[in-house]
């Protein structure tokens, strides 16, 4: 087994890399001797202000003896300082952050929680979308279908952000790992605060009760899920829903935000693997609406927050995965992306590249061949030729040319 | 004139405005797949919801193929998607009042029938005190003129993102129009066509009419 992980994963490690480096120390003097060096920016104190009042809020709101949630804070106060475990835990602040929020709003009071909605997302996905799309998708029931629709609701769900993680970890670029712990968790943290704050019930509530006015003793109901639940004879589903911590939490939906999320981290270290990413969130999506769990446009919100966070992790945080390299110890240097030298309109009219040339026959009518600059989008697959410099009518050696001398005046800051 | 953003959100480059602006409509445009899917659970679909379904789901193909070039972008590609996506605006317009009379002439039905559940029991107008929110179980749940408020909120909200997107993907294609690097001189081009299929010789035309008019309207 060594010896195949040193083969797959450490055969083309540049020597004297150390990126890709693991602390293994365990002394606490290292981290309190850089926490001593540490400058905060405005950026941090938003981050660590936000998150910092979030778990004070949770340390003083849940219902647990003051003892064990004083224990319990101690113990992460520990595992942050440790160096070995620090690099994983304090990067995954926002996560335990979201955890510590989603299972201490069971506890909040009846008075303190806003009016529940029942009429507003159906109402939205009818306006929105043109009719009730969950509806319409639960209107026809089989056996099979249910067992398809359970595999990404019931099942992948649980286990995927821990199998993504992994996965990044190994083959994506060094630090993409921290990156995945801030955009997943945020996504989540905003998404059980927008639960909480705005309370809508759920389409199997509409199945239940209809459109008559809901209240916080009503117990949640698994849905769909309850058919699998007959179908294995267990209560796994039926006791987990009924009891859950946020059970008129249908906006947003954060099945689709951790599906998106996974899809579009994946799909930035595997693009070629795109589609089928695309194909995964897809099929949760109908799934989720086949169990009756949410409306359409609860799971837009969860796609369109795990989107918007990705994208400003993206352009803030995650390293730039290098074409066809498959293993965080092949990484020889990390490169961020650019924000403002990536602007396509940013280039000077100074520069040579910006000339105007008039536009040839046959050519497909574009100058912009020589930007040809590495993207960190998802989509750009290929990023050695670009589209233009492959079509137009310059000859491919003097395309190539263009192409190399385009790459010396690279848009990034490496 | 109408003055169109310099910035997105006032701090961030317009590319970046745009990338999440297709990225969040193409989203949405997803929907169409989902409504055309309800025709195999036996739902009959209107002839206005097949025209937004159908047009969903061309736009989702549109938007997916210009994201692709946010970095490398084609002032022809983008003129072109910046047309379909005002066009798309005013489409949308259209169809959430056509869509909102429908909800709302149905739920006025339901609320002339004396059977109906939806009735909202607790309507802050018939009660002579005010009470704790939370201390009955009928006060837990949104009055009638919480629901409809939040209704109409959320879908102005929806409206007003998609103008504000419109008017950065405006300025984003002014600024591609404008900038040397993307400037394209079309009256000296002869555009051979004639070889192309059918789809590419109208994909290629669109492109060039969209062009010609943001330049006219934009440069």
């Amino acid at each position: 087994m060594p010896k195949l992980f040193r083969r797959i994963f450490l055969s083309n490690r540049p020597s004297g890399s150390r990126v890709a480096d693991l602390e293994t120390r365990w002394d606490p003097y290292v981290t309190l001797r850089k926490l001593q060096k540490y400058q905060i920016t405005k950026t941090d104190a938003c981050h660590y202000g936000f998150l910092g009042t979030v778990l004070l809020f949770v340390f003083f709101v849940n219902p647990a003896p003051w003892l064990a949630k004083l224990a319990v804070y101690l113990l992460f106060a520990v595992l942050f300082v440790v160096p070995v475990t620090s690099q994983f835990f304090f990067n995954a602040l926002p996560i335990f952050t979201w955890l510590a929020l989603y299972f201490t709003s069971s506890s909040f009071s009846a008075e303190q929680r806003p009016p529940i909605t029942v009429q507003v997302l159906p109402a939205i996905e009818t306006i929105l979308y043109g009719d009730d799309l969950s509806d319409i998708l639960a209107a026809s029931l089989n056996k099979p279908l249910d067992f398809v629709a359970w595999i990404p609701y019931g099942l992948f769900h649980f286990g995927a952000p821990f199998v993504v993680a992994i996965i990044l970890f190994l083959c994506g670029p060094p630090t993409i790992l921290r990156g995945y712990a801030f955009a997943f968790g945020y996504m989540n943290l905003l998404g059980v605060i927008s639960q909480n704050l705005f309370p809508a019930a759920p389409p199997w509530y509409k199945l239940i009760y209809g459109l008559s006015p809901a209240n916080y003793s009503m117990k949640g109901s698994p849905g769909g899920l309850g058919r699998i639940d007959e179908y294995l004879g267990i209560n796994l589903y039926t006791d987990g829903f009924s009891n859950s911590a946020v059970i008129f939490g249908a906006l947003p939906s954060l099945h689709s935000g951790c599906a998106t999320m996974e899809a579009l981290f994946f799909s930035y270290v595997f693009p070629k693997l795109m589609p089928l990413f695309i194909f995964y969130v897809c099929w949760l999506w109908w799934s989720t609406m086949y169990l009756t769990h949410h409306y359409f446009v609860d799971l837009m919100a969860g796609s369109v927050l795990s989107y918007v966070f990705f994208q400003y992790t993206k352009c803030f945080h995650l390293p730039l995965p290098e074409p066809s390299v498959y293993s965080r110890w092949s990484y020889g240097e990390l490169r961020k992306f650019s924000v403002w030298q990536t602007d396509p309109l940013s280039a000077s009219a100074s520069d040579i590249e910006n000339i105007i040339v008039p536009a040839v026959e046959n050519s497909e009518m574009e100058l912009n061949f020589l930007d040809n600059s590495e993207t960190p989008s998802i989509f750009d697959h290929d990023r050695s030729v670009s589209r233009s410099s492959a079509t137009s009518n310059i000859s491919l050696e003097a395309q190539d040319d263009l192409v190399s001398s385009s790459r010396t005046n690279k848009q990034r800051i490496d | 004139m109408v003055h169109l953003p310099k910035s997105f959100l006032g701090f961030f480059p317009l590319y970046l405005g745009v990338e999440i602006a297709l990225g969040i409509t193409i989203l949405n445009k997803c929907s169409g797949v989902y409504g055309i899917l309800g025709l195999i659970t036996g739902h009959n679909l209107d002839f206005m919801q097949w025209l937004l379904y159908i047009t969903s789901i061309l736009q989702l193909v549109m938007y997916s193929k210009v994201l692709k070039h946010i970095y490398n972008p084609q002032v022809l590609l983008f003129s072109l998607a910046l047309v379909v996506y005002c066009l798309d605006t005013l489409l949308t317009c259209f169809f959430t009042l056509w869509f909102s009379g429908q909800w709302f002439s149905a739920k006025n039905r339901e609320f002339d029938n004396p059977n109906s559940q939806t009735h909202q029991s607790a309507n802050p107008g018939s009660s002579s005190k005010l009470r704790l929110r939370g201390d009955s179980l009928t006060s837990q749940s949104a009055s009638q003129s919480t629901e409809f408020f939040f209704t109409i909120l959320l879908t102005l909200l929806a409206l007003a993102s998609r103008f504000y997107f419109n008017s950065i993907l405006l300025a984003f294609v002014q600024g591609l129009i404008r900038h040397p690097k993307y400037s394209l001189d079309i009256d000296d081009v002869e555009q051979d066509l004639k070889n192309q299929n059918w789809l590419i010789r109208n994909w290629k035309k669109a492109q060039y009419i969209s062009y010609k008019w943001c330049r006219h309207y934009l440069a």
